[in-house]
């Protein structure tokens, strides 16, 4: 790897994946950034997330290593899919791994768990209209 | 008679001994190596900022985003929906 890169290019592809399944199954946009911030961490995710293209349907995972903070911000229409309380058990396990130094294994487990929460249930009666 | 320590016994008793230590030194230490720095908690970070799933593929410098109007996070959109973001934080 590079220095001074914080991922390896297979980490990359394991977090970008992890990305694209929890939108796929979710309907909702994911986005992960990992740095560090200039002012308190929170204002700073929202920040980021209104920076998004549709940051009302949009999951922002914000990590800073250095100040050892993690942030999940949903927007106003993420949160209807994606509780409080189910972030906050995605974060308790990507606090776990993060402790131990695994910031691409943290955040892969966490994107999935998110988006498993967020999974919206198949509207089969909305989708196919019983048949007389 | 020979003298106490030849070019021979050095190379057996110290070059190989040596040789051997090198060697697991290099196996213990080879994917270490290989995957560059790693992230230690409390120490400092040296990489840039990595988006993924961002706005462009440009990794945004903190110091070129805008402030935060005060009351952003409750906010009103114009189409009545409350803007209020949710999520969780945590720290480590």
């Amino acid at each position: 790897m590079p220095a001074g890169d914080a991922f390896t290019p297979d980490q990359l592809y394991d977090i970008e994946r992890a990305v694209r399944h929890a939108e796929t199954v979710s309907g909702l946009h994911f986005s992960v950034y990992v740095g560090g911030a200039d002012s308190e961490t929170r204002p700073f995710a929202i920040e980021l997330l209104n920076e998004l293209p549709d940051p009302d349907r949009s999951v922002l995972v914000y990590v800073d290593p250095a100040g050892r903070r993690l942030e999940i911000v949903t927007g106003p229409l993420a949160r209807r899919q994606l509780s409080d309380t189910a972030a906050g058990l995605a974060a308790l396990g990507m606090q776990t791994s993060f402790a131990t130094g695994d910031l691409a294994g943290g955040l892969v487990t966490g994107v999935q768990q998110l988006g498993s929460h967020a999974r919206q249930a198949p509207m089969l009666h909305a989708n196919q209209p019983h048949q007389q | 008679m020979t003298p106490l320590l030849s070019g021979h016994t050095l190379l057996v008793f110290v070059g190989i001994p040596a040789l051997v230590i090198a060697v697991v030194a290099l196996l213990v230490f080879a994917s270490s190596i290989a995957s560059g720095p790693r992230y230690r908690p409390g120490l400092s970070w040296w990489a840039p900022p990595v988006w993924i799933g961002g706005p462009e593929p440009l990794k945004p410098n903190p110091a070129n985003l805008p402030e935060l109007p005060a009351g952003d996070n409750s906010a009103t959109a114009s189409t009545g929906v409350a803007r209020t973001t949710g999520g969780a934080s945590a720290s480590w």
